[in-house]
């Protein structure tokens, strides 16, 4: 008979404590497993929120501007460099920006305010800034109107929580308000007849309208058609500023940005910074945005750019929010290493029983003619099916979990939405569909298993065969 | 009776009931430790938050949280002053001037909050004065005259006020704490070189040393090139009490330094007869009351009293202010269940496995007892006490090794510099002191003994199937 098939049976030999062991392994992986998928896809998320709202996934800056953002350090986006970016296989589009600060005024309430100058259309291929205006808004009017309206009490009982709350899309507003699919059709009118809100885009040469982030225009009270006035400081220290109509009002899905962003038409930008020509930074648009892609690219443009220049990946625009996520993914490791190491303990403690108790059985084999090195290769065959077992059946109940997750993410609602969004993030948990984390912990349990492998082997090895008989 | 034998059981096969004792142990630990850590971070913030920042409950004029104004102050601020005074748990409370400005130096401007504060009564009832960071100067100490200011190290950073310098007296400093010649040699280059922000610095310190050296003395050397002169002078502009916009010249008395960004960033304390005569809010009249308690636990009965005696003001806790703390303050306890249940059932297993091994093979000695006339209901108990035993034994070795631990990291603390600017930008300390309270232990106790109890059952039951002739006659 075949070593494994020895193994197997062996195995079953003791149905339960193979069952009990394995189930072991499976517990830790089915955590380990559903636990990295809901973290994992939590910084996904968030960093591709603030990558496609905001920074894009590449950048071409003057190479002090990172270190101090500040308009001094722009550069002058002539069409030679342009050509020169655009030339690149992988690059479709470069966007320019004029970014600076500025203080925002409307009625007597006064803000600080990132001031971004947009390509209204090249703008479109980066960040889709006009699929993010807001279509519902639920101010104090409308919520006083859809309390009037013949609709669920459920959802006029979550009105208050959610007033002043602004909405992009129809999704994100039938969870916060708790309408099911089936009410969709009676509420939804209602919804579209007392909250919406009609909103533009700015064009090309537009150079008096602005679009306001949804949680700024909550804090100028400023809506749609209202002036604000824009203070600041120019290119160089010449004083900066401006009148603008609000054509517009956007929800973005990073609450940081949301609460302090003021777009306008590039032109606008550098006729109220004094900055001709300038811009602070261009996002690259690639054809794709895999970390190998990006490292390549941006590589290849690297060499290629005048030298005062230098092009930034999204983890250097991004470097506070890589070091938090940094932070939390190692605590979640750390919660998971000792999750591994209760389970290779409970793993060490079968392993062991397993051989005290089998002595009498493999002194038998050994002093019939079995060699101890078919006899080592048997008893580590059947603990590689046990762990085998265990990591199967965690990774195999564990995915249906995991995609489901990612196709109909966990969102938060109520109270720990808006804990969430203190802390600047979006109150969704998406899972991240498997990857290499999955290996991970087949590698681990490996790891654990080739320990108790060794002992046991050894074990094996020293076995005097009278004495065991005779125990 | 029954617990004797039960006990002197768990010692029979001594090498297997210690395997699961370890883990039960080094589970139970590594849990609590966890938990110490992350429970350290959740109370150095919300203590921050409260005698840093906030205190434990302010008082301000109806409107002026949604209309910051000059001219929204306090009605009546001094009877409101005796009232909250004699209110029963109130320890000390003071006013505050607020008012939205912008700091500016001839390089860098940034906005701000300006406080105007009773500068003795502060320093009683807050401990934001003893966050001073050495060779900064003082808290309001120095006679100047100049208005003069309190500014976070965040804010001085931004407004170019703090510098990095390598000097020939740092150069002889490092030297002499120890750092090797050949890196000092690589800083050769900068010597006496002016940075005007951390981050030029960092980046040419990242060009000109090893990574070894820059993951070993990076710190030491950003810490030294740190520097500052006394008495540097900002501008604050903002709007007077007639919105007209108006501003002075202060001096910066000292830099503070505490472990939220963004409250470093924007903060700048000026004491409150500095901003009158500027903002033209007369004598006696404030924004906002700050009211400091006796003890936190106070907090929400003091808060509805005051809320029912003053009516026309708007009294908020630290936890109304910041919802987000007072949230993670009230789930703190859950998570850390949850994190304990997960260890102890994958704990569990091995419990049962070791149980069911120890009923197994004792099949023939617990049918011998049953037909000597032991009853069922005796044997249950008598298997149930082992498991039982087993978890306590290993719970309480690893809640001694881990409060063990975690007094003993207590007093110097846990350093994750390396994640630093991710954990201040939130608010937290990176430097963590493990702290829990008795309550977690009792409750962990608890867990425990119920964990003993149900990995017992199903071992207990088999035992309880077993027929005593079959059991007797089957093999050994």
């Amino acid at each position: 008979m075949k070593d494994y098939q020895l193994a197997w049976r062996n195995l079953w030999r003791n149905r339960r404590r193979t069952i009990i062991t394995a189930a072991s392994v499976f517990f830790a992986v089915f955590f380990a497993m559903v636990m990295r998928s809901f973290q994992l896809g939590a910084y996904d998320r968030m960093f591709k929120n603030v990558i496609e709202s905001y920074t894009g996934y590449l950048q071409l800056q003057e190479k002090d501007y990172l270190d101090e953002p500040e308009l001094d350090n722009g550069f002058e986006l002539t069409d030679s460099i342009t050509g020169i970016v655009v030339s690149d296989p992988d690059v479709t589009a470069v966007v320019p920006r004029l970014e600076s600060f500025a203080l925002a005024a409307a009625g007597n309430r006064t803000q600080g305010v990132m001031v971004m100058g947009i390509d209204p259309t090249g703008e479109e291929k980066v960040s889709g800034i006009s699929k993010r205006l807001v279509s519902f808004r639920l101010d104090s009017v409308a919520v006083a109107r859809l309390k009037d309206e013949n609709i669920p009490e459920r959802t006029k009982s979550l009105l208050d929580i959610f007033l002043d709350e602004s909405y992009a899309g129809y999704s994100r507003i039938m969870l916060d308000l708790g309408i099911h699919e089936k009410d969709s059709a009676l509420v939804l009118p209602y919804l579209r007849k007392d909250a919406s809100v009609v909103n533009n885009y700015i064009s090309e040469d537009d150079s008096l309208g602005v679009i306001l982030g949804s949680g700024l225009s909550g804090y100028l009270s400023a809506g749609l058609g209202d002036t604000i006035v824009l203070i600041g400081q120019g290119y160089h220290g010449v004083s900066a500023f401006g009148k603008y109509v609000v054509r517009g009002i956007v929800k973005l899905p990073a609450p940081d940005i949301d609460n302090a962003i003021i777009y306008m038409t590039i032109g606008a930008a550098r006729e109220l910074y004094g900055a001709p020509g300038m811009a602070t930074s261009a996002v690259i648009r690639l054809k794709g945005n895999s970390d190998r892609d990006i490292s390549l690219t941006s590589a290849r443009l690297s060499g290629s750019i005048p030298g005062d220049l230098i092009i930034r990946p999204w983890q250097e625009l991004n470097e506070l929010l890589v070091n938090q996520m940094d932070a939390d993914n190692k605590s979640g490791m750390i919660m998971i290493g000792i999750l591994y190491l209760v389970i290779a303990f409970g793993v060490f403690g079968t392993v062991l029983m397993m051989l005290a108790e089998r002595k009498r059985e493999f002194g038998m084999l050994i002093s019939v003619g079995m060699r101890k090195g078919k006899l080592a290769r048997v008893v580590s065959l059947e603990m590689l099916f046990i762990g085998l077992i265990g990591v199967i059946a965690g990774v195999a109940a564990s995915l249906p979990i995991i995609f489901l997750g990612n196709v109909h993410p966990i969102r938060f609602t109520g109270e720990y939405a808006r804990m969430y969004e203190e802390y600047g993030f979006e109150p969704v948990m998406p899972t991240m569909l498997p990857d290499t984390y999955v290996l991970w912990q087949s590698v681990v349990v490996l790891i654990i298993l080739l320990i108790a492998i060794s002992f046991s082997i050894r074990k094996i090895y020293k076995i005097d065969v009278i004495k065991s008989m005779r125990s | 009776m029954i617990t004797g034998i039960a006990w002197k059981n768990v010692w029979r096969n001594r090498s297997r009931s210690l395997i699961v004792i370890a883990a039960i142990t080094v589970g139970v630990f590594a849990g609590v430790f966890t938990i110490a850590i992350m429970n350290s971070a959740v109370v150095q913030r919300i203590d921050a938050a409260v005698n840093e920042e906030l205190s434990h409950i302010q008082i301000n004029n109806r409107d002026f949280r949604s209309n910051g104004q000059a001219d929204n102050v306090i009605p009546d601020y001094d009877s409101v002053l005796s009232v909250v005074s004699s209110t029963p748990g109130v320890k000390e409370a003071t006013g505050r001037i607020i008012i939205k400005g912008m700091a500016s130096t001839a390089a860098k401007s940034s906005g701000v909050e300006i406080t105007g504060i009773d500068v003795e009564k502060e320093k009683q009832i807050m401990t934001l004065h003893s966050k001073l960071i050495e060779g900064t100067g003082s808290y309001f100490g120095s006679e100047t005259r100049y208005n003069s200011a309190f500014i976070g190290e965040k804010l001085a950073k931004e407004l170019n006020i703090i510098r990095f310098i390598l000097t020939e007296e740092d150069f002889n400093d490092l030297a002499s704490a120890g750092v090797p010649e050949e890196l000092l040699n690589h800083l050769e280059p900068i010597r006496n070189q002016r940075f005007t922000s951390e981050k030029k610095f960092s980046s040419e310190l990242k060009q000109l040393l090893t990574p070894a050296e820059q993951r070993k003395y990076m710190l030491q050397v950003k810490e030294s090139a740190w520097s500052y002169r006394e008495g540097s002078r900002i501008i604050l502009t903002f709007l007077d009490i007639n919105n007209v916009q108006t501003g002075a010249v202060f001096r910066v008395s000292g830099i503070f330094r505490t472990n939220n960004n963004m409250f470093e960033a924007t903060s700048v304390f000026v004491p409150a007869e500095e901003l009158r005569p500027l903002t033209g809010i007369p004598e006696g009249e404030f924004h906002r009351m700050i009211v400091r308690l006796d003890s936190d636990d106070l907090t929400d009965g003091v808060l509805k009293q005051l809320r029912s005696t003053l009516p026309g003001l708007e009294v908020l806790s630290w936890k109304d202010i910041q919802p987000d703390l007072a949230m993670m303050a009230g789930m703190m306890h859950l998570v850390y269940g949850i994190f304990m249940i997960i260890i102890l059932a994958a704990l569990a297993f091995g419990i049962v496995n070791t149980m069911l091994m120890a009923v197994l093979e004792r099949t023939r000695e617990l049918g011998m007892l049953a037909a000597i006339g032991m009853n069922k209901g005796r044997i249950f108990v008598m298997i149930m006490l082992e498991s039982i035993f087993l978890s306590i034994v290993g719970g309480i070795t690893g809640m001694i090794v881990g409060g063990t631990v975690i007094a003993a990291t207590a007093e110097k603390g846990i350093n994750l510099v390396k994640y630093a600017d991710g954990f201040e930008a939130m608010g937290y300390s990176a430097h963590l002191y493990p702290s829990i309270d008795t309550g977690f232990f009792v409750m962990t106790a608890v867990m425990i003994v119920i964990t003993g109890i149900l990995s017992a059952v199903y071992p207990a039951r088999k035992a309880l199937k077993l027929n005593p002739v079959e059991a007797i006659r089957g093999e050994k």
